[in-house]
């Protein structure tokens, strides 16, 4: 077969495929798994930025220098935003040996114990030549001794080394590694029972992929009022000014945006105890310390009608809405129970995050929130 | 909204991600490169005990003329020849993992150990039960309060309040489980008083547990979640008793030449035996005996090489098995250090077996002839060749230079292993 010919039928079999394609709606389950698989550091959120954007209308959507996304939909009434976090927790490169073991460090990390589940593992590094994987050197078992487990009980990044192969500093930077390249776990996904996944800062992801899909429905739905959304850098970087820890990506967003209500989507702890929320029993109703009245009338509300179950969770500290609620902005998060959160394998059961979509929509169609 | 931009930039950036468990089921190959074979047969599930589809893997590739047998553990081997002396090559097909112990009425799975891995490597990881109905994913619990500092972890487990998670509570004694369908694993983390070469392969730190310490990181039981919320559900899935449970594998490429996995110990020496035999022209192979064995349970007990010993009786061993290389930042250079990419290791000393110096420089002789690269250097952990040796054999244990021994990230260099092929082919060709 002659090469043009080859070209067209490819060309025509692509065509196919884009119709195909655009005329059906956007699967979140594939959002989630992509949005997975792009790492996305604190403070190295391009690629996944990058991604969010590539979705998004051209013109309605646009990027900041901290590397938040937004995009607006509608227009007249108030101003509602909805916002999530576009950052996970990772590390970066702080030093490399003379063998070609890279050193890392950290700006934030989401319990104590994170480091912990660096030994032994893959880890990702997004560097200027495109991701390359190392993975975190452990004793062998066969040699192992006791003072050594002793130390290992409670990992120190002290005693964290990257292998990526290399024998030298040198032969590092040939890979393309350079300081501060972002370092992330490897990014595990895996399908569970009943419609449960369990992967690598799902909660956060999930999150971010409900957002892109509910920018498709907005697109397609007349508004009576403007909706910003929001993807946000930085969101777990802490800010101290004014007592509160607060959200730098939260403090941004709501100064770009200036809101008069904000919803926060994010993964919250689920099965801790009595008092936490629960796994697949909906989405999670979270109230900043003063204020929000309206806005949670609004929300019960429509999830009564929706026939939606709520989950509740009082007094928990919260740097997104420390940054987001208040002078002008009334705010409150809808979250996405997460098992095991903060851990490699955070699990989320889909029936959350697609019944959060929907009470989402419901409230936005509504004319609760104008 | 443009799916198909979604479409089309879906592998550019981003990691390939399956949602569904990669081990797959033995296939036939051809014959191919140890690193093809590696790649392959590493993701091939086989606990120790359970290594039947392994054996399948081995079987289907060797040639129909070798004569291949197989006995009811599933150790594969084939004979080639006649007359003195006898030389046996052996590498082990099974895998460290867990075992399905007991399935709650919460609907979470206990796990019990098969050999040794750093328990903290496990939490919130996922593995795949390997159930008759296919894989089923899950992810082992963390601790109930990982998420709390040491400080906050203490004074919590002071106050002696109850379990705030439901998978912490206490469990019926797994005692009360229907016996798994094969035999009952050794429990490798029980010292034994007077170590024999099968216990003395067992990593002598790894089971132990530090004298004087609190028991605390061995209160809570090894407990996979499925995402079930009964015992009903978790059967439905296919899972009961004695199910294989093994870490979910990926091959971390470090470098094209460059691997780390789980299982390279000893899916490597498989994969190295198998490349020999298939280049091999066994026509030559007249005045003298070689056989060619992949046997199982080696990380539990030797055991499948015990069975092998009750018929096989060589002149000489050469177990192909991981040296455990000191060739990574955290370890003491002490002993130990093959340094990876530097060829074959002839593993001259190790927990199990202290090879004669003649048999040594023998090896090296052969090696330099043929200007194969190795490495003569000593390590800890045992062999399957040794349980031979009372028989009448020397073992001259064969290894590639292997970073971190029995965890998930098990480092290999491909030239070592072409050079462990090289050796063994080179071996089979010379040995007198």
């Amino acid at each position: 077969m002659k090469k043009r010919n080859v070209m067209w039928i490819w060309s025509a079999g692509l065509l196919l495929v884009l119709g195909a394609a655009a005329a059906s709606p956007i699967d979140i389950k594939d959002l989630i798994r992509e949005a997975v698989s792009i790492p996305s550091a604190l403070g190295n959120e391009e690629a996944l930025g990058a991604k969010i954007l590539s979705y998004l209308p051209k013109g309605a959507a646009e990027r900041d220098n901290l590397g938040s996304v937004y995009a607006r939909f509608g227009s007249g009434g108030s101003k509602i935003a909805l916002l999530a976090p576009l950052d996970e927790y990772g590390w970066f490169v702080s030093g490399m040996t003379a063998d070609g073991y890279l050193r890392l460090d950290r700006s934030a990390q989401p319990q104590p114990n994170f480091d912990n589940y660096l030994l032994g593992h893959p880890v990702v590094i997004s560097t200027q030549k495109g991701l390359l994987y190392g993975v975190v050197s452990q004793p062998a078992m066969h040699l192992i001794t006791r003072e050594r487990r002793e130390e290992l009980r409670n990992l120190s990044l002290d005693l964290v080394y990257v292998d990526i192969g290399a024998r030298s500093g040198e032969d590092a930077r040939q890979k393309g590694i350079e300081f501060l390249d972002p370092v992330t776990l490897w990014p595990e996904l895996s399908a569970l029972a009943n419609d449960r996944w369990a992967g690598l800062s799902l909660g956060q992801k999930s999150s971010c992929a409900l957002l892109l899909g509910l920018a498709e429905d907005l697109g397609k739905a007349k508004l009576s009022q403007e909706v910003a959304l929001a993807w946000m850098a930085q969101s777990k970087y802490p800010t101290r000014s004014g007592g509160a820890r607060s959200s730098l990506g939260a403090i941004r967003a709501k100064r770009t945006i200036q809101p008069k209500l904000a919803i926060i989507i994010d993964g919250v702890p689920a099965d801790r105890g009595e008092k936490s929320p629960a796994l697949g029993k909906g989405p999670v109703l979270i109230l900043p310390k003063e204020g929000a009245a309206k806005l949670k009338d609004a929300v019960e509300a429509v999830a009564r009608e929706a026939k939606m179950t709520l989950q509740y969770q009082t007094g928990a500290e919260s740097a997104l809405l420390n940054g987001l609620n208040g002078e002008g902005t009334e705010a409150l998060m809808l979250a996405i129970p997460v098992k095991f959160a903060q851990t490699p394998s955070e699990v989320v059961d889909l029936k959350d995050v697609l019944a959060l979509k929907t009470l989402l929509l419901q409230l936005l169609q509504s004319g609760r929130v104008k | 909204m443009r799916k198909a931009a979604h479409i089309i930039l879906l592998s550019a950036l981003t990691l390939n991600l399956a949602v569904s468990a990669p081990q797959g089921a033995p296939q036939v190959v051809s014959p191919a490169s140890g690193w093809d074979l590696l790649r392959k047969i590493v993701l091939v599930p086989g606990l120790s005990s359970q290594e039947g589809k392994v054996s399948d893997f081995v079987q289907a590739a060797l040639p129909s003329s070798l004569k291949v047998q197989r006995d009811a553990k599933s150790n594969v081997w084939f004979t080639v020849g006649e007359g003195k002396p006898h030389i046996l090559f052996v590498a082990h097909l099974d895998e460290l993992g867990f075992l399905v112990d007991k399935i709650t009425p919460q609907g979470t799975v206990l796990l019990r150990v098969r050999g040794g891995l750093l328990p903290q490597t496990c939490e919130a990881r996922p593995f795949v039960i390997h159930t008759a109905k296919g894989p089923v994913e899950g992810v082992i619990q963390p601790k109930s309060d990982y998420y709390l500092s040491q400080t906050a972890a203490a004074s919590s487990a002071r106050a002696a309040q109850p379990p705030a998670q439901m998978t912490s509570q206490p469990l019926p004694a797994p005692a009360a489980a229907p016996a798994p369908p094969q035999k009952p694993p050794q429990a490798a983390a029980q010292p034994a008083p007077k170590p024999t070469p099968a216990q003395a392969k067992a990593p002598a730190q790894a089971p132990a547990k530090p004298q004087g310490q609190a028991p605390a990181a061995a209160a809570e039981p090894v407990e996979l979640y499925l995402g079930c919320s009964s015992e009903q559900e978790v059967r439905a899935l296919g899972v009961a008793e004695g199910d294989q449970v093994l870490f979910k594998k990926r091959l971390v490429d470090l470098a094209p030449d460059i691997m780390a996995t789980r299982a390279v110990d000893d899916r490597a020496g498989c994969a190295a035996l198998l490349a020999a035999a298939l280049r091999l022209d066994w026509t030559k192979i007249k005045t003298r005996t070689v056989t060619f064995a992949w046997d199982v349970e080696e990380e539990t007990g030797l055991n499948g090489a015990q069975l092998l010993a009750k018929t096989l009786k060589p002149d000489y061993v050469f177990a192909i098995d991981t040296f455990v290389s000191t060739d990574s930042p955290l370890e003491n250079k002490r002993f130990g250090y093959a340094v990876l990419g530097k060829g074959a290791v002839l593993r001259s000393i190790d927990t199990s077996n202290v090879t004669p110096k003649t048999e040594i420089r023998k090896v090296a002789k052969i090696a330099e002839g043929r200007k194969i690269p190795i490495q003569i250097r000593n390590s800890r952990g045992g062999n399957d060749g040794s349980v031979f040796v009372a028989d009448g054999a020397a073992d001259i244990p064969l290894s590639w230079a292997g970073a971190y021994a029995h965890s998930f990230i098990e480092k290999i260099v491909k030239s070592d292993l072409e050079a462990l092929t090289d050796l063994i082919a080179a071996l089979v060709e010379e040995w007198k």
